[in-house]
């Protein structure tokens, strides 16, 4: 791996252990400046800890990481006021205002030119700015984190699991301030266990599972990388239909909706399976053809679901 | 060390303490609270006044001297019982604790001892008592005291033996004196102590701290303002107590440099140890629990409440070894009797206390995510 200026972050065969539990096992991959990098993997993967190294609150047990050109071990200080966290479960004072918090985070980085306002309005928190933090919601504390995070004007933004917990709501207000910060050209390392909310907003995908890192790429590169089918769905109720793909050489499978999933390796083989059902005299209400998303592409690599609520049924063979 | 930084953490956490109504609560009211309550409790015995129920049988001029002779020492207010009245079943009728007779005949056992110089004309006084009565001793004492002057009075010889009180100290102190040194010591000690335990535990378990591990503030920063604002809050509290102390009980007491001394050595002391008990009490809720398991036995040991010396023998000894014993007495020393070598003596002792204890405190502190 190089360590040139376009690298924002270069990890290298880093290791955390606690105790006998290896969270963090021989992880490497570089994030290039200006990009979003999305770092997703289920709960326990070992995203916070490998995040919260880079941001310098841990130490590694082996394994070399730099953030812009300097060594996370050695040159905290350094890498402190350059960088900005939004920590997972970002929380503050109770007591304190939105806009006392960033002039609290303000001072403590010396930053007495940074405009709160305008870090106010790129979190949409204009008509919040006098409310104590234990009155925002969690979509709203989560902003006032991000707003807090960017109080120093930081070359690299790590948010741990920014929209985690919040309401579809509000989760969408997150993803319009993050990517406000794509547009001003940021670093930005995501970690997330939000699938859409890396095909949204990422550059670069790193799948994390047990610790190992399995994947990484642009979500279209690793869609084409592990997922080279297409998955047919064919409305119908009839139980013939299933037969006559069988028959035909297919694995289908009835989903929980009564629809016939079928995976094809091309466009011929939806051709033969549509002929098929239509020369047996089957009626075919309806059908889809599309491409598996990365929750599929996940699922497929890590055996994992990524998060309670993810539809499985879309990944049955 | 920033001054910027440590400047707006004191900011940040003044402010939050002056929105929180619980916070302001135990710093400001309950101290003051209990200097009222116990001031009230016990700065009534100086004007003590017992009730004392008389029966007086005789109904003589003699008798009625006697009656008003009781009552002239300040000590009972005196009050007729019928003459006719059974003296054990009025005590229990009337729920008193103490009753006194004059017999039949008091009159004139009185003029035969003084008139016809009759040494074996004598009187008894019966008392009717009720022995679960905590007063009832010291109303006896004063019931015996009496007798034995009337007795040595009425022999006509002037007294051989006089006692003469002189006391040891300087001054005399009335209870609420000797109170509100305890007072300020415990007051401040509870908050240092529970402000360091609890507020890190607090922070951590929010995740504050996590975020803070990320900004340029250091460990020395960190600590720092964590002292300045326990000295602001032991200010706040120590001025309280003394303006409500004086306002309503008129206390004397010194207030010279030693005070400020002492309030800035027992914060350090307090969250110094409350950063040794941060690592066994991680949570917010044991913080609590292990901060008053350490309090309270402080507090009653260590002559906060009352003196030293009414605790038995070993306990007097275990005291000694509890730092808030020296803040009470040096602060007593300072405050009360202007003794500077004992002042001097206790500040020594607790500084050296403070300084073991904030320095392995702070060694202990891991404000950041650590390893």
């Amino acid at each position: 791996m190089t360590h040139s200026d376009d690298n924002a972050i270069t990890v290298e065969g880093l290791t955390k252990h606690y105790g006998d539990l290896r969270a963090v096992n021989d992880v490497s991959f570089t994030v290039r400046r200006g990009e979003v990098f999305a770092f997703l993997g289920p709960n326990g993967a070992g995203k916070t800890t490998t995040v919260e190294i880079i941001e310098t609150i841990r130490t590694p047990t082996s394994g070399r990481v730099n953030v812009l050109g300097m060594d996370v071990t050695k040159q905290k200080r350094d890498i402190v006021p350059r960088i900005g966290v939004l920590p997972q479960g970002f929380s503050s004072y109770d007591r304190i205002t939105v806009r006392e918090s960033i002039l609290y985070y303000r001072r403590l980085f010396g930053c007495s030119t940074t405009d709160v306002d305008a870090l106010i309005d790129l979190t949409n928190l204009g008509d919040k700015r006098d409310v104590q933090f234990n009155k925002l919601s969690g979509g709203l504390k989560q902003r006032l984190g991000i707003a807090i995070a960017l109080v120093n004007d930081p070359e690299v933004v790590f948010l741990d699991e920014p929209t985690t917990g919040l309401d579809p709501h509000a989760r969408r207000a997150v993803w319009d301030v993050l990517l406000g910060l794509k547009r001003k050209g940021k670093t930005v390392f995501l970690t997330t266990h939000y699938m859409e909310e890396a095909e949204l907003l990422a550059d670069t995908v790193a799948i994390i599972s047990k610790g190992k890192l399995v994947a990484m790429g642009s979500p279209e590169d690793l869609i084409e990388r592990n997922a080279n089918y297409m998955c047919l769905t064919l409305r119908s109720a009839e139980a013939g239909v299933l037969d006559t793909v069988r028959r035909l050489g297919f694995e289908p499978v009835r989903d929980d909706r009564n629809n016939i999933r079928v995976r094809v390796k091309q466009t011929d083989d939806v051709e033969a399976i549509l002929s098929g059902v239509k020369g047996a005299g089957l009626a075919l209400p309806g059908m889809d053809v599309r491409k598996p998303n990365l929750e599929e592409v996940f699922l497929g690599l890590t055996g994992e679901v990524l998060h309670e609520s993810a539809p499985v049924s879309g990944a049955t063979p | 060390m920033t001054p910027r930084i440590i400047a707006a953490n004191l900011v940040v956490r003044l402010r939050s303490f002056s929105r929180e109504k619980s916070a302001m609560f135990f710093t400001v009211a309950f101290p003051v609270i209990l200097v009222l309550v116990f001031g009230a409790i016990f700065t009534k015995p100086e004007h003590m006044n017992f009730e004392l129920p008389v029966q007086d049988l005789d109904q003589s001029d003699a008798s009625a001297k006697l009656v008003k002779g009781l009552a002239s020492q300040g000590v009972f207010e005196t009050i007729p019982v019928p003459a006719d009245a059974d003296a054990i079943q009025y005590t229990r009728d009337h729920k008193i604790n103490l009753l006194l007779i004059i017999p039949k005949g008091f009159e004139d056992m009185q003029l035969r001892r003084l008139e016809e110089w009759d040494d074996d004309a004598s009187v008894t006084l019966t008392y009717i008592y009720d022995p679960s009565s905590t007063s009832l001793k010291t109303k006896l004492q004063f019931l015996n005291a009496m007798a034995a002057a009337a007795n040595q009075e009425i022999s006509g010889t002037s007294p051989f033996i006089t006692l003469k009180e002189q006391s040891i100290l300087a001054k005399k102190y009335r209870f609420i004196e000797f109170f509100v040194p305890g007072i300020i010591a415990m007051a401040v000690m509870t908050s240092s102590l529970s402000g360091a335990l609890n507020t890190n535990a607090e922070l951590r378990q929010k995740g504050i701290l996590r975020k803070l591990a990320t900004t340029p503030i250091t460990r020395t920063d960190w600590l720092l303002s964590n002292v300045l604002y326990q000295i602001v809050l032991a200010v706040i509290s120590t001025v309280s107590i003394l303006l409500v102390s004086y306002a309503v009980f008129d206390v004397r007491l010194e207030i010279n440099a030693w005070l400020p001394v002492y309030v800035v050595l027992e914060v350090f002391a307090f969250v110094g140890i409350g950063m040794l008990l941060t690592p066994i009490a991680r949570e917010a809720e044991s913080a609590a629990a292990a901060g008053n398991a350490f309090l309270f036995p402080m507090m009653f040991l260590s002559g906060t409440f009352f003196p030293v010396e009414m605790m038995p023998g070993f306990l007097q000894k275990f005291a000694r070894i509890l730092p808030l014993y020296y803040l009470n007495e040096g602060l007593r020393a300072s405050m009360i009797f202007v003794d500077n070598t004992t002042a001097l003596r206790c500040a020594a002792i607790t500084a050296a206390v403070a300084g073991v204890v904030f320095v392995a405190g702070a060694l202990v502190t891991r404000w950041d995510q650590g390893a």
